[in-house]
């Protein structure tokens, strides 16, 4: 166990930067996420953390020790990749023993780690098998078994789940959650899929381009986002966002009045913003803004509409079911303590 | 293998042949042909020519048959297990991603690319003991004389298995590299985080992944070199005293001495050798592939 500390990162290939000046400390016990779009530099981060690619600039720190200098294989790290990287001609129990027999441990340490690892991971009763011989889901729970049966200061996932169905990956991801609160092993997570960020994390990193947008728990990125980018990444579905002007106590946009809050008092009047609101915030009521539906969509537990209020669609989502068919007229009322106010120009929030 | 769904034409009436099968028929028919022209015709010509038991009792007999035997058996153990010890450690050099290693790799493939009669004729050229290239600059910086690298047997066939590996290295350096090339950049990756050092990458990653290419590889060069008949004969002829011979060499001088017979004798001597070598590179590379891949 361990706490990991990024400071000023920088990285290129080549004249290319990817990576501007990262700064990031992770506590010992710690679940952090990497999130962000693809190609925004969070499987490189993780990789210099794993020693697989050099620091341009900038060092990396595992437990207080910098380790720029340090092969991977003295980081003690141990790494699950997305094509999870089992070596095709040993079997799950040498794969799993692998970096122990490395270490020259005794052969029967060997032995009772990896049993203990399988069991952990149900997969006893694939130990003689070879990886070709395994569905994804099982690959995926030997490469995780690598990784466990170290015992390292680290983990490092990079997208784990991507090769599997969807049902698959919700199930791995509990089980990626409930083996972390089991170990407490210090666990960097690269993900590009915000469920996953948001479900799994103690806190998470939103990355774009090369830069942190926010750091910060996930119902905090979700109930404060720093900004448009975070505030759009982060929920599914998105935020709805439009652009509209300060008038009164309340935002003028899309030919209505948008109730806001107002942390900064005053000042504002007239200002250009964009209004963000998030579909569940959007509850159909008996008076507000009107909006026509144009598609119903049911999903039993809830429904979600898209309504045009003027020439803009909208996202509605609503609790329970919804005797309403396109066409129709509702009325929106946002509930100001919800709505989230961006500055038009830098779009950081205000 | 999956089945290959190929759309039947409608049956035509039970009338000898579908257009089907006859299709079939005519597009088969060029490769029996060839193979009937230019393997099995050849191919009993030369074991009617050589039916004679006689022809075996004096080639036995010849001691320059056995001198010829051992020169055989000691190129293709040395020459050919030389080669792919280097061209594994060259493959290991030239799959990293640099310019210069890219433009160097054009260089030395060139050995393989030239002619051969030209170019170890200019080797055997460069190595004439009295004014080849070779011993004249050791004359001049080392006022040294050089040995006599074609007149001695034993540095004979050394020479010629020099040449021999530099002319068949750039091809099997250029496999192996494909065979390396085919292992995933994470299994490596996935090592240095397992803890493995160059050595054990090469020993629990690349040599498990590369074995079946090695030893396929080495069987098919083993086939082949029996059958290098430039390395030897453009340099040393054979010579001195007829000591430098292998089988291959072997032929061309009883054909010279007018003795077709013991040429083909020579052949058919060899193919105890060769044929195991055939049929166990074919299993190989039919059958066991699955089990190691
Ligand atoms: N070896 C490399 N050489 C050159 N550019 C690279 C290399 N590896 C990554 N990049 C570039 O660096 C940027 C970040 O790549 P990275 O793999 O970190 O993205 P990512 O956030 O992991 O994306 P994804 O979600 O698609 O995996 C990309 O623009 C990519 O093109
Ligand atoms: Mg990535």
């Amino acid at each position: 166990m361990a706490s990991v500390s990024f400071s000023q990162i920088q990285k290129s290939f080549g004249k290319t930067p990817v990576l501007h000046g990262i700064s990031l400390d992770i506590a010992d016990g710690e679940f952090m996420v990497l999130v962000g779009p693809s190609g925004c530099g969070k499987s490189t981060l993780l990789r210099m953390l794993a020693g697989l690619e050099d620091i341009t600039a900038g060092s990396i720190a595992i437990d207080g020790r910098v380790v720029n200098e340090l092969d991977s294989k003295d980081r003690d790290i141990a790494m699950v990749f997305q094509s999870y990287a089992l070596y095709p001609h040993m079997t799950v129990r040498e794969n799993m023993g692998f970096s122990l027999r490395l270490r020259e441990e005794k052969r029967n340490l060997i032995e009772e780690r990896v049993a203990a690892a399988a069991k952990i991971l149900n997969l006893g009763p694939y130990l003689d098998r070879y990886p070709r011989e395994l569905s994804g889901g099982q690959r995926q729970r030997v490469a995780m078994g690598r990784a466990i049966v170290r015992d390292p200061k680290v983990f490092l996932f990079d997208e784990p789940l991507s090769n599997l169905d969807a049902k698959l990956r919700v199930a791995m991801r509990s089980e990626i959650k409930a083996l972390h609160q089991r170990l407490k092993t210090t666990t960097v997570y690269v993900t590009h899929d915000q469920v996953e960020a948001m479900t799994m994390a103690d806190r998470i990193a939103v990355m774009n381009e090369g830069r942190i947008e926010q750091l910060g728990r996930p119902l905090e990125l979700y109930d404060r986002p720093a900004n448009l980018f975070v505030a759009q990444f982060i929920g599914s579905p998105a935020m709805n966002v439009f652009d509209g002007a300060v008038k009164g106590g309340a935002v003028e946009a899309l030919g209505a009045r948008w109730p806001a809050s107002f942390s900064k008092s005053g000042g504002l009047e007239g200002q250009r913003v964009k209004y963000g609101v998030r579909p569940e915030h959007l509850e159909p009521a008996s008076s507000g803004i009107a909006a026509e539906i144009v598609v119903v969509e049911p999903m039993g537990a809830e429904t979600e509409l898209v309504v045009k209020v003027g020439d803009t669609s909208l996202i509605v989502m609503t609790r329970g079911r919804s005797t309403a068919g396109p066409g129709d007229r509702i009325f929106l009322a946002p509930d100001p303590a919800h709505a989230h106010l961006f500055d038009a120009a830098s779009g950081l929030r205000i | 293998m999956s089945a290959i769904a190929i759309p039947h034409p409608p049956l035509a009436p039970k009338r000898g042949l579908s257009t089907w099968q006859t299709w079939g028929l005519i597009l088969l028919a060029p490769y029996v042909l060839v193979f009937l022209v230019f393997v099995l015709y050849p191919v009993s010509y030369g074991l009617w020519l050589a039916r004679h038991p006689e022809s075996y009792k004096t080639l036995f007999e010849d001691p320059v048959f056995f001198t010829t035997v051992i020169n055989t058996i000691f190129f293709l153990l040395v020459a050919v297990n030389l080669k792919f010890i280097l061209a594994l450690y060259l493959s290991g050099f030239f799959v990293h991603e640099r310019r210069w290693i890219r433009w160097l790799s054009v260089i030395f493939i060139i050995p393989w690319a030239v002619p051969a009669i030209p170019t170890v004729y200019s080797i055997r050229f460069m190595l004439n003991p009295e004014w080849g290239v070779v011993n004249s600059l050791l004359f001049r910086w080392f006022q040294i004389d050089g040995p006599n690298w074609l007149t001695d047997p034993q540095l004979a066939m050394a020479m010629a298995m020099l040449v021999h590996i530099w002319k068949a290295l750039p091809f099997w350096t250029l496999i192996l590299m494909a065979g390396r090339l085919a292992i995933p950049k994470e299994l490596y990756e996935a090592a240095s985080v397992d803890g493995a050092s160059a050595w054990q990458k090469f020993k629990y990653v690349t040599w498990p992944s590369m074995r079946t290419l090695y030893v396929t590889s080495t069987l098919l060069s083993l086939i082949w070199t029996l059958g290098d008949f430039n390395s030897v004969y453009l340099l040393t002829g054979g010579q001195p005293a007829d000591k430098t011979h292998v089988l291959a060499t072997l032929g061309i001088r009883y054909i010279r001495l007018d003795q077709l017979d013991h040429a083909m004798a020579t052949i058919v001597v060899a193919l105890p050798f060769v044929l195991p070598m055939v049929y166990f590179m074919m299993k190989r590379l039919s059958g066991d592939e699955q089990k190691t891949s």
